[in-house]
């Protein structure tokens, strides 16, 4: 895009590219050291990424630990400390968090990092709830679904899943992950074929991998590459898609991706982490808000995002249910969702349902933000959801600007390569309805504050 | 130890998706193929001018597969690994004292190559001997900056299985905005791609430029 091409050359004019480090660091330091003699310094550690001790040759199992370590000591305070913070609070819209960094607790960050779409996970009908269900059940099921584990809160939430959706059944999962991973290695055979769109959740890649069936993935939401990857396959035919991204904040082509895989006679499967609850007059998802909940075969969602819980679902025809119940391996050898986080669910679930003036505030959230990040010449690529990736793409300051953005108040994470492309580096911001107007004029400001002395926006 | 130097204006390097059946069979029993993404490997093409050399100024074409480098302790341990399956330059004698040296495979013949630097974008066009077209391809920049890359290439000598640790550094720029594209032509050297589905576009565009290429002394295991 224009802006990001113009942003850099002015960043690169002022000089402040220094702001992270490009050179090898050591906790001594040392100066840098040639790797050998007549050779240049070695590579920095900044240089390098997670990718680059996924794969290597040795005898040792434990070969790359060593190295990973030597690495990870090094650049972890030069900004991946910035994950996995401690929170010291419940996931609201301020949140108190630990920096390990420096051993202070930060406190009443304006949090844009959990999403917590509608606030539900600290309502105090779902607390009561799940202090109910400890009285009655205890902490944990103690149980695999398909022995002891399934208790009748279980049963209920699957049937009011299957209601709110509108299909004949619901199968409920330990997790968002294992209800992708166990869907679709429960379902795909070595010799058929999965295409997903190339963006597609880890969940769902991992899934593709264990089930052994040949795996393609088209272009991200390019329909025609899509029928390209199905065309002249004879055989099984799945096709996954995301009911919003989860790093673009961006929905699909639904309407088109249905009419290629009825024209390949492909089954059609949709996560929708991030949109169920959320798109649709009734949240039914992104299929609801495009009129195709119909033309899906297999609905898949998590407890996780909007309900503010944990575990994952999928609704479809009650002979997909029967037969997953039986073959989904992720969700038969582990043991069933907690039946404390059922009873949250159950009740998130009913306040989701009765109170759509949760999802009319969010997208009143979502309005106001984008305004004034607009307004801010903050750029926010593709997305029309409440996924809004602030797009920094600048993979050698991205942790500098975060730790600016962390200390001055609010709580939003990095995201560079591998988890997004080389140099696409953003921070994900999740709207949730329960901000106030306040609260996201005053992130908006510190974090247009901080990118502007990087020359990321005006 | 370093054992050759090499003075380049300009080099790319583009990665494209490569069925993994497809990388692995061009690879030797003792390496593997990595994958970007599952069955999905990575083929790069790199194209270097060389402006100072034991032989002068020449061009060079290399068709590499990405390998697992082999572990080493963290400060000499290489980002990745890369084993050429064919290659080819403008000159014989460089031909010739690297193939002795490192063991390239190299085309028998003499190539003919253009880079064309446009306002932010390279592109190379190579020509065989007969001046039959055997690749057209480019890539584009995002933001440069100074940078040393620390790689491995695996090759074959004979049944000896060979490693050099390779530097590069100099103005680098690298994106995956699925800008650059190639084009690859009927002839001997690009049957082996030919015969497989490719795509158009590269995933990932490397180009450096004004640095330095380091190879060590090789290393059998």
């Amino acid at each position: 895009m224009s802006d990001t091409k113009k942003d850099h050359a002015t960043v690169s004019e002022r000089g402040t590219r220094e702001a992270a480090p490009k050179k090898r660091i050591r906790p001594d330091g040392s100066s840098p050291q040639a790797f050998s003699e007549g050779a240049p310094a070695a590579p920095g550690p900044m240089e390098y990424d997670y990718t680059n001790f996924y794969f290597g040759a040795g005898e040792d199992a434990f070969a790359l630990l060593g190295p990973f370590d030597d690495w990870w000591t090094e650049v972890r305070p030069a900004g991946y400390y910035l994950y996995e913070l401690p929170l010291h609070t419940a996931p609201g819209t301020l949140v108190d968090v630990e920096d390990t960094k420096t051993h202070e607790v930060r406190k009443n960050l304006i949090n844009f990092a959990s999403y917590n779409y509608l606030g539900l996970s600290y309502r105090r009908e779902v607390k009561e709830a799940i202090k109910e269900a400890a009285e009655i059940y205890g902490g944990g099921a103690s149980g695999s679904p398909i022995l002891s584990g399934t208790t009748e809160l279980h049963l209920l939430l699957a049937d009011e899943i299957a209601d709110f959706k509108k299909k004949e059944a619901a199968l409920i999962f330990p997790t968002g992950y294992s209800a992708n991973v166990g869907t679709i290695a429960g379902l795909m055979r070595s010799g058929d074929l999965i295409v997903a769109d190339q963006y597609a959740h880890a969940s769902i890649v991992d899934g593709m991998i264990l089930s052994k069936a040949t795996s393609r993935f088209f272009r991200h939401n390019r329909v025609e590459d899509l029928e390209r990857k199905l065309k002249g396959f004879n055989g099984k035919k799945l096709v996954i898609l995301e009911g919003v991204y989860s790093m673009d904040g961006d929905v699909p082509p639904l309407a088109d991706i249905v009419e290629v895989c009825r024209k390949y006679g492909a089954r059609l499967m949709i996560d929708e982490a991030h949109s169920a609850f959320v798109y649709g007059a009734n949240g039914r998802g992104v299929v609801e808000d495009q009129g195709l909940e119909d033309e899906v075969d297999i609905h898949l969602g998590t407890f996780s995002k909007s309900l503010g819980g944990q575990g994952g679902y999928i609704a479809g025809s009650r002979q997909l249910v029967n037969y997953l119940r039986g073959f989904s391996r992720s969700r038969f050898f582990s043991c069933a969702l907690s039946p404390v986080v059922v009873a949250g669910l159950r009740k998130a679930l009913e306040l989701a349902r009765n109170e759509p003036e949760l999802r009319t505030k969010l997208w009143s959230n979502v309005r106001f933000m984008q305004e004034r990040l607009s307004e801010l010449h903050i750029p926010t690529g593709d997305s029309t959801s409440q996924v809004i990736p602030i797009m920094v793409r600048d993979d050698a300051r991205i942790f500098a600007i975060g730790e600016e953005i962390f200390r001055e108040g609010v709580y939003i994470n990095p995201v560079k390569y591998p988890a997004v492309g080389k140099h696409k580096s953003r921070f994900r911001m999740s709207i949730s309805a329960a901000h106030t107007e306040d609260q996201l004029d005053r992130g908006a400001e510190i974090i247009g504050r901080v990118l502007s002395r990087y020359g990321i926006c005006q | 130890m370093p054992v050759g130097r090499y003075v380049f204006r300009t080099g790319v390097s583009a990665f494209f998706e490569m069925a993994t059946p497809d990388a692995a069979a061009v690879l030797p029993d003792h390496l593997q193929p990595i994958e970007v993404r599952h069955q999905r490997s990575v083929l790069s093409v790199t194209a270097f001018l060389f402006d100072e050399s034991e032989v002068g100024p020449y061009t060079e074409l290399m068709f590499s597969v990405v390998v697992p480098p082999t572990v080493a302790a963290w400060g000499q341990h290489a980002k990745a690994g890369f084993y050429p399956f064919l290659a080819a330059t403008s000159s014989a004698e460089a031909r010739r004292r690297r193939s002795d040296r490192f063991h390239f495979p190299y085309l028998d013949e003499d190539i003919d190559a253009q880079f064309i630097e446009t306002a932010d974008r390279l592109r190379v066009r190579v020509w065989g001997a007969d001046q039959r077209p055997i690749v057209d391809f480019s890539v584009t920049q995002y933001a440069w900056e100074s940078t040393t890359h620390l790689l491995q290439g695996f090759m074959m000598n004979g049944e000896e299985r060979l490693r050099t640790t390779l530097q590069i550094s100099g103005q680098y720029t690298v994106h995956e905005n699925e800008r650059g594209n190639m084009t690859l032509f009927p002839h001997p050297s690009t049957e082996p791609l030919l015969r497989h589905e490719m795509p158009a576009y590269p995933f990932r565009e490397h180009w450096f430029k004004n640095g330095t290429e380091v190879f060590h002394s090789l290393v059998s295991f």
